[in-house]
């Protein structure tokens, strides 16, 4: 494993519990899981990704409860499936809760190096070689270095090489992952100033706090047991914008000194004012960034612009106007390699046993880069073992979601999840990730008994509460009828509970006087929202369902690996360049592919039935 | 055993389009058996014996029952079949309104329309039809896109997409709004109220119900409209036919019985497509070949959309008039009182036509006096020029009608949701629907599209 970030933490862990002999290599072990930019974890779609890497037994979900600060469930006004937990965390202890759940990791052994050469040879990995000569052998890599390949820090125009800011880059492995040919572009991506919480005045600014209780992460953990802190919401305003717009002209950004493309759901403060000139305030979030440091993140201000202007926008914020900056935002450019370079389960098409997980696949974010781990590393182990590789499948959750997009389609921005990339949204909620996964997991081998039989007992209770719902009635006039009329759900004569529970306003803790008194006792409410969720849902997902079954049909039609797209007479030239250099690996990817027409869908169906025949025959 | 390589079950028409005598509407796939069931009575021995054909009554289980047709329906099951799959097929009379009932029952019950080619390729894939040679499949797939092109450029040319294409608009944003209020909860978005979005739905969908509404009236537009001159020997139905067809396309002579058998001209009136028929004149036949002619007149008035009853004004009396208005009855008529420059008709006339409910008009084929207001008489018959197209644009095929439908109805459950108080998600489950079924005519719309719309509008992220 190449990397220590959150793509390669996850895959080291996964590919040790899976019984491969596991070494991560990382350039600076005191930074093992280090958070480059917002020290948070989980928001809508990510945090889903965080219940899922957990119920398959990774461990982001288990170091953000231990190490998690504030908490708070987003959407929480909203349906069930948009529902999704988010913290902001202690950044260090993140670090120190991460290396040493790895350290304990059996057959997991943690090495500080650079990489600098990728080991081939006859089309397979056999090692790589470390900056100070070494030579690691090993029958399976994976490559997940960030930010880091030819890593590039802009702040005005002050540019410098960098992996992240104050750390290394890796050039000469950016070098060897271009030799072997694969299709390399330019990212870019950027993070706010660090403040000095002493010199901030609160007082002009809101405060946000957290859940009481917390909603946790993982379905490993009972209760967020840490004292938990508060943010703080302050605005920009036109002395700001009027200050950004005088220095636009010594931002790399306006400038045209920085080519790669950055992400638009996470624009540069810069940006913000230049496309929407007309918004008067923009929000911004003040967050600690740990219980033992006055360092402050400021959220929604990332910037590359000269240390100067930085430091004179910052001022005219209300409550920041003696603020002492601890370090200056900036931009960083840097190489990833096009996904679809990669096969379904994260193994690069061109080198047998390499592997690429993380910003190294054109994604963005600590959750995209943890799952992606998570899959490369099984996948890893299981090519050194010798087993059959493994798939998250796109009906089986967001990361699944997540891979099938970038394998397929590829990355022109850096990719960052949302619910709505996901057909069948509404079956993918963070509450039923176990129900999902834990069982493949546990087949995988990366469940452990005392999360299996968490799952077990948590499935028995959810299973108990849709029994005990059945046949039960409520009748007007009765007890229960009136405390429901109090919660505004009014019933005329006798009512089956069953129907009731598709009201929008009927929840939990309605529930709990509808059933009878011992059917809900030692059960919590999130198991009750399982089932209460799956009924209101239920109409809906069914048609959803019904589609992304036939999605899933559809893309079991493989294109084997060495297929000649050539040889299909009657597609036409350019459809035929596409696809050779797409190398889609089902008919749906195909379909895909721009310029295929259903004609020429239809065509390649045809040529890979004939395929398949001939090889049946023999 | 099913072929386990395809879910849905498809429909199309096997036999050419247009107005021949029968057509044959096919269904294939796993639940082809199980829909046929659905629309026949009970009781009928459909499905008791495949490759035997039945004759059934074919009923619109939506209805309570209308019976659309007498069918003769024929079960070929799987994997014995053309497609490998289970497959019904249906033959029904060819007029465009039964087989369009047909279809729309069987879409209703769960098909989906098939694509062009797609039978083929089910026979191929199932292993049904062997090609082994790459010249053969190419030959196939070439002629599918032929077909295809033929038919985008027949059904679809380009109209209906432009009009889509604002609703659709209206739809996309309509998503966005919600979208961003799901995936950036933490931003301070300004979106509109619930009520303005429940109001904008609704009329986005009103105005796609109008575009759907349409549908009839496109199908016939399409196909062009029968009208049949009708009415007794010598009444100068060949010489108006030939006013109307602008040139000297039927027989005219002073000798009754001249035209014997039908004649059919594709003819625009006022710019509406319209297949004008001549027919032998109605009268008791003095021979075989007479009484062919006037058989296939009896046909031909109830196979045409409207009847234009000709009358001698000169020369026919009260009762052969009534006699005439009662045997087209069931039709919608337009009644020519012809031979105006020979005087005014007996009043007695006027009467027995008003009598019957309409009011005649009045012409003189040989002088063309008069022609201009039968024209459009018979135009006002046909749905009136004035409701025609209200937007320029009508649907035509089923599969559109069928996709507009689904889009309506998604739009619908949307604002249902969202007056009841339900969360984005379940209104935008409707939306995704009803977006991607526009999509479908008017080009996919991914969802890359759909979040740059939401960074376009709304300022977000951190
Ligand atoms: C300035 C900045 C701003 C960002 N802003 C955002 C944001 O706003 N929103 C967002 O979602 N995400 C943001 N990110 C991205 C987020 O931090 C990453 O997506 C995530 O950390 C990627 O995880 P990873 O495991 O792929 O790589 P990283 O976390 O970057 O880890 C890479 C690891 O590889 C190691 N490594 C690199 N090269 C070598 C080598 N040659 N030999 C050995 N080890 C090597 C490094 O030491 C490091 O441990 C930002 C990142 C940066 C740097
Ligand atoms: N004066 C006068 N004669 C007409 C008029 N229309 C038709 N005729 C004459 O009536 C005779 C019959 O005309 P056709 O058009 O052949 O009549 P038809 O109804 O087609 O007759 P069949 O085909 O025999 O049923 C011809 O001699 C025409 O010239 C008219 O408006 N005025
Ligand atoms: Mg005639």
């Amino acid at each position: 494993m190449i990397g220590a970030g959150h793509a390669g933490c996850e895959a080291a862990h996964a590919s040790a519990r899976l019984g491969a002999k596991t070494a991560l290599v990382t350039i600076n072990l005191d930074l093992v899981g280090q958070m480059s930019c917002n020290p948070a974890i989980g928001g809508v779609a990510k945090g889903h990704m965080v219940r899922e890497i957990d119920a398959l037994g990774g461990v982001m979900g288990i170091v953000a409860d231990r190490t998690g600060i504030q908490f708070r469930l987003l959407n929480r006004s909203r349906g069930p499936a948009v529902q999704s937990p988010r913290c902001q965390s202690d950044r260090a202890q993140y670090r120190v809760e991460m290396r040493s759940i790895l350290e304990k990791t059996p057959g997991l052994s943690l090495q500080q190096a650079e990489v600098v050469e990728l080991l081939i040879e006859n089309g397979r990995v056999s090692g790589v070689e470390l900056v100070d000569s070494r030579r690691l052998s090993a029958r399976a890599l994976v490559l997940t270095t960030g930010t880091f390949l030819n890593g590039l820090v802009h702040i005005g125009d002050h540019t410098f090489a960098a992996g992240r800011s104050g750390e290394m880059p890796a050039i000469r492995l950016a070098e060897s992952v271009r030799r072997i040919g694969f299709r390399m572009g330019r990212l870019k991506t950027g993070t706010p100033p660090r403040l000095d919480a002493r010199t901030i005045d609160f007082s002009q600014m809101e405060r946000q706090y957290g859940d009481d209780p917390p909603v946790p992460f993982s379905f490993l953990t009972k209760r967020i047991e840490q004292p938990q802190i508060w943010c703080h919401i302050a605005y920009t305003n036109q002395q700001v914008h009027d200050s950004i717009r005088g220095n636009l002209d010594r931002s790399p950004l306006y400038s045209g000194k920085i080519e790669g493309t950055g992400p638009r759901y996470c624009p540069s403060i810069e940006d913000k004012v230049v496309k929407f000139p007309q918004k008067e305030r923009h929000q911004l979030f003040l967050e600690p960034e740990g219980y033992d440091t006055y360092e402050t993140y400021i959220n929604g201000l990332s910037t590359s612009l000269p240390v100067d202007a930085q430091q004179a926008m910052l001022e005219r914020i209300p409550g920041l106007e003696q603020v002492k900056m601890l370090r200056p935002g900036y931009a960083i450019e840097y190489d990833f390699v096009d996904p679809t370079e990669l096969r379904a389960n994260l193994e690069t098409k061109r080198v047998a046993g390499l592997f690429h997980a993380g910003q190294i696949n054109g994604t963005s974010g600590y959750e995209e880069a943890a799952g992606q781990g998570l899959v490369a590393g099984v996948n890893a182990a299981m090519h050194a073992l010798g087993r059959e590789s493994w798939v998250f499948t796109r009906d089986q959750g967001y990361v699944g979601v997540m891979i099938d997009d970038l394998v397929s389609r590829g990355a022109e921005e850096p990719y960052r999840m949302f619910t709505s990339r996901s057909e069948a949204r509404l079956t993918l909620r963070m509450d039923t990730a176990d129900r999902r996964l834990t069982e493949t997991g546990r087949r995988l081998g990366l469940v452990q008994e005392d999360r299996f039989q968490a799952f077990r007992s948590r499935s028995a209770k959810v299973a108990a509460i849709v029994q005990a719902i059945e046949g039960v009635r409520v009748s007007v006039g009765s007890a229960v009828a009136d405390r429901l009329a109090d919660a505004g759900i009014g019933i005329t004569g006798t009512t089956q509970v069953s129907a009731l529970l598709k009201r929008p306003e009927f929840h939990v803790e309605h529930l709990r006087f509808v059933l009878p008194a011992n059917a809900v006792e030692g059960v919590t409410d999130e198991e009750l929202g399982v089932v209460l969720n799956d009924e209101k849902y239920a109409g809906y997902v069914s048609s959803q369902v019904e589609a992304s079954k036939r999605a899933h049909a559809a893309r079991k039609r493989v294109i084997p690996g060495d297929f000649d797209f050539a040889s299909v007479s009657g597609l036409s030239a350019e459809q035929i360049e596409k696809l050779t250099l797409r190398r889609p690996e089902t008919l749906s990817q195909a379909e895909a592919v721009s310029g295929m027409t259903p004609a020429a869908v239809n065509l390649l169906a045809v040529y890979l039935e004939l395929g398949a025949r001939r090889a049946a025959r023999g | 055993m099913q072929s386990e390589m395809f879910e849905d079950t498809i429909v199309a028409v096997a036999t050419p389009p247009g107005r021949g005598g029968i057509a044959i509407v096919r269904l294939s796939g796993r639940n082809a058996l199980d829909i046929a069931l659905a629309c026949v009575p009970a009781g009928s021995r459909l499905g008791e014996t495949p490759n035997r054909a039945v004759i059934t009554d074919l009923v619109n289980p939506d209805l309570a029952g209308e019976i659309l047709d007498r069918a003769v329906v024929t079960w070929f099951r799987a994997p014995k079949s053309y497609t490998g799959e289970d497959i019904v097929e249906f033959s029904v009379h060819g007029a465009p309104v039964v087989v369009d009932a047909a279809l729309g029952v069987l879409l209703s019950l769960g098909a989906r329309p098939a694509t062009p080619g797609e039978f083929t390729l089910r026979a191929f894939l199932n292993g049904r039809i062997d090609l082994t040679q790459a010249e053969a499949v190419r030959d196939l797939v070439n002629a599918q896109t032929g077909h295809q092109a033929r038919l985008a450029q027949r059904q679809l040319r380009g109209e209906l997409s432009h009009r889509l294409q604002p609703l659709k608009e209206r739809l996309l944003s309509l998503i966005v709004q919600l979208e961003s209020t799901v995936e950036f909860v933490e931003d301070d978005l300004e979106t509109e109220s619930r009520a303005a979005l429940v109001k904008e739905l609704v009329s986005a969908a009103a105005d796609l119900d109008a575009l759907t509404a349409s549908y009839r009236l496109g199908r016939l537009v399409a196909d062009g409209f029968g009208v049949a001159l009708v009415g007794r020997p010598n009444a100068g139905k060949s010489s108006l036919f030939n006013r109307l067809v602008r040139t000297e396309r039927a027989i005219v002579t002073a000798m009754p019985g001249t035209t014997r058998d039908l004649v059919s001209e594709p003819v625009e009136l006022e710019g509406i497509p319209v297949r004008l028929v001549d027919t032998a004149g109605l009268r008791e036949a003095e021979n075989e070949v007479e009484q062919i002619g006037v058989g296939r007149t009896r046909t031909a008035i109830v196979d045409a959309d409207v009847v234009l009853v000709v009358i001698d004004g000169s020369l026919d009396s009260s009762d052969t008039v009534r006699a005439l208005l009662d045997e087209t009855r069931h039709a919608t008529r337009v009644v020519a009182l012809n031979k105006s420059d020979l005087g005014d008709p007996d009043p007695s006339l006027v009467e027995a036509i008003e009598d019957s409910g309409v009011s005649p008009v009045s012409v003189s084929a040989l002088s063309g006096e008069g022609v201009d207001e039968v024209r459009q008489a018979v135009v006002r018959a046909i749905g009136g020029s004035a409701d025609l197209a209200p937007s320029g644009v009508l649907v035509t095929n089923a599969r559109h009608h069928e996709l507009l439908t689904r889009a309506s109805k998604g739009m619908t459950a949307a604002s249902v949701a969202l007056s009841a108080g339900y969360s984005e998600e379940i209104a935008l489950v409707g939306l995704h629907e009803s977006l991607q079924s526009l999509g479908e005519l008017t080009g996919e719309t991914v969802i890359e599209d759909i979040l740059g719309r939401i960074f376009a509008t709304f300022c977000v992220g951190k």
